[in-house]
């Protein structure tokens, strides 16, 4: 994986300024749209930063310890379903459901890590893989989760008084507000101890052990933390769409995480929230000309496989540094 | 007693027959996956639409009015092109890299969203059926077989026996062996070490082109037939030990018989969490599979 740490001690980051213009550009959207009386873009870019939180996860995983998880959408879709279920059956409180769905999630991660951690490199991806399509086709097939049509009809909650799910820009808002809690306590994370012990297994499991640390608790770790992300990101989509379907869960949805980590930028944790909007919007585009727009994205990330490997903001961050390195180096030979 | 040898008469035994004739069209694709992986260490997330492809080959053969049997012969050369041209023109472009083995699953895994796509504006979304070219049936001890079948079964048997052969008993298989063992070695004994990769990742894809042939006029054919079929095989070839041919060949016929006997007793829902139980446990207890890697046994 091309190295993350592009960003220097010292000086202006260019990771740092990729995500306050993120940040930013979507306060920006969400005025514009506030002010443009819009609705459907709304809710397609809550849509983008809600896959963007799953594509964060993965960049956990493959970015910053080395795990390829081809079944992510796993967690995602069991935070989607379990939110849905609180929500319908026992109690329409955004707080519940948000609470009980990071449990549910962590102990799944827990048990799905206990078995996936145990295999490296492709087993692992394979195992991951496998994992997802076993529960996605036992939720397929079990009526009381209404089998293949999902749960329906899961109400709109209110989030903190006066904003509700079903208001459109309060919740692009909300979901914002999750996605930005989410990035800067994985950017905080990765600066702690623990964050280093999983650089250290990224580059070389083998010498972690010698350094007296015990690789497998970190992944595990980090393997439960993007479960939890996976699912919290899921624990949005029932708010915004009012449905939950066992399609969450399939390998597409995996699939498309992983595209979206890769073209926005392995290991940058911005990154993939880029390559989220920007792919998100793109099938949005694309879809609305031919239903084939699989085919687009699929060309479009094996030309970004082999010409770009690291990705947009991984391609543009270090020229980006560069350019704010120039005064300080300037300064320097003066 | 009556009843239970009835019962294994009639039931088991079909039970298994069909199981068989399933499980060698498995063996095809999880040789394909272990031969690529044995030598290229590239995961092959496309190989179930390589086999879907080579459905729609047959499908398209016999639209143009030739039997099934130009379809079986022309299907394999067609898929070897088609092979040897995805690692020329994409494979070996990341294969120097350093992370290989991420890049080149998700190129292939690329080319599978593309492939699909593909599939399903030529022949649209919806499935296709292929005639039986054997039709009928035989008895035999009193049981009713299925012509097509049988014949899906010793044409399996001869072409993995033929693959068994050319990689252990000829020069070429010696070739890619080598190759598997120690690349720059075998590159300074005159191994033509890229073509030879080139030409067993067509060869793994021709594998699972036939495959794909053998079980269209079985299932029907659709541009995600191979979907499902392809997370066996990976079973299969991760159980087996990934790379080793004698595991795919044994672990794909165990886990078919499994498959089929225990659909017997539990629902057909719970055959894909059954086979990804026993694979959790193998790995268990033995993280690289049950065989060693292609060139290292």
């Amino acid at each position: 994986m091309p190295d993350p740490h592009i960003s220097s001690p010292r000086g202006p980051s260019a990771l740092r300024v990729f995500t306050y213009l993120f940040f930013f550009g979507a306060l920006c959207f969400a005025l514009l749209a506030k002010w443009m009386g819009d609705v459907f873009f709304l809710r397609l870019a809550t849509e983008a930063l809600i896959f963007g939180g799953l594509a964060l996860s993965v960049d956990l995983l493959l970015g910053r310890v080395g795990l390829l998880p081809l079944g992510q959408a796993l967690f995602f879709g069991l935070g989607a379903y379990v939110s849905a279920l609180v929500l319908k059956e026992w109690s329409a409180s955004f707080w519940l459901s948000m609470g009980i769905t990071l449990c549910v999630c962590a102990i799944a991660g827990l048990i799905g890590g206990v078995i996936a951690i145990r295999a490296k490199g492709v087993y692992f991806a394979l195992i991951s893989f496998g994992l997802a399509q076993v529960i996605s086709k036992i939720v397929f097939n079990t009526r009381e989760l209404g089998a293949s049509d999902g749960i329906i009809g899961v109400p709109a909650v209110a989030v903190v008084p006066g904003v509700d799910s079903g208001d459109p820009l309060g919740f692009f808002l909300v979901t914002l507000v999750i996605i930005l809690g989410l990035y800067v306590g994985l950017r905080y994370l990765m600066e702690t101890p623990m964050g280093r012990q999983l650089s250290a297994i990224r580059v070389n499991e083998h010498r972690v052990p010698f350094l007296g640390f015990d690789p497998w608790r970190f992944k595990l770790m980090a393997f439960v933390g993007a479960a939890c992300i996976a699912g919290v990101s899921g624990a949005l989509y029932p708010m915004l769409r009012g449905f939950v379907s066992p399609e969450l869960m399939f390998f597409q949805v995996s699939g498309n995480a992983v595209i979206n980590v890769i073209v926005g930028g392995t290991g940058t944790l911005i990154g993939p929230l880029y390559g989220s909007v920007l792919l998100t919007g793109l099938r949005s585009v694309v879809g609305s000309f031919t239903a084939h727009h699989q085919i687009v994205i699929g060309l479009l990330f094996v030309m970004v496989v082999i010409l770009f490997p690291r990705g947009l903001v991984g391609y543009l961050a270090p020229l980006l540094q560069n350019r704010l390195n120039l005064p300080t180096r300037n300064r320097g030979e003066l | 007693m009556n009843q239970v040898l009835e019962w294994l008469q009639f039931v088991l035994a079909p039970q298994m027959i069909n199981g068989l004739s399933i499980g060698v069209a498995v063996v095809l694709m999880a040789l394909g996956l272990t031969i690529i992986f044995g030598l290229l260490d590239v995961i092959n997330m496309a190989h179930g639409e390589f086999y879907a492809i080579g459905a729609y080959v047959a499908v398209a053969i016999l639209g143009l009015g030739l039997s099934f049997w130009w379809a079986l012969l022309l299907t394999p050369v067609l898929m070897a092109a088609l092979g040897y041209v995805t690692e020329r023109g994409l494979i070996q472009r990341v294969f120097h890299s350093k992370d290989r083995h991420t890049l080149t699953l998700l190129l292939t895994f690329g080319v599978a969203v593309v492939l699909e796509d593909v599939l399903k504006i030529i022949f649209g979304a919806n499935p296709l059926r292929i005639e039986s070219p054997i039709p009928g049936g035989t008895e035999m001890l009193g049981l009713f077989f299925p012509n097509y079948r049988l014949f899906v079964m010793g044409m399996g048997g001869l072409v993995i026996v033929a693959v068994w052969l050319l990689v252990f008993r000829t020069s070429l298989g010696a070739m890619v062996r080598a190759a598997a063992f120690d690349r720059y070695m075998s590159a300074s004994l005159g191994v033509p070490v890229s073509r030879v990769y080139a030409g067993t990742f067509a060869f793994g894809v021709a594998l699972a082109g036939v495959a794909g042939v053998l079980l269209a006029p079985i299932y029907s054919v659709f541009p995600t037939m191979g979907r499902d079929f392809v997370l066996i095989a990976f079973s299969v070839v991760i159980i087996g030990g990934m790379g080793s041919i004698k595991g795919a060949v044994l672990a794909g016929l165990l886990l078919t018989q499994i498959q089929s006997i225990s659909s017997l007793f539990i629902s057909p829902v719970w055959n894909d969490p059954l086979l990804f139980g026993i694979m959790v446990l193998v790995l268990m207890w033995r993280p690289q599979g049950l065989f060693g890697k292609l060139g290292h046994a």
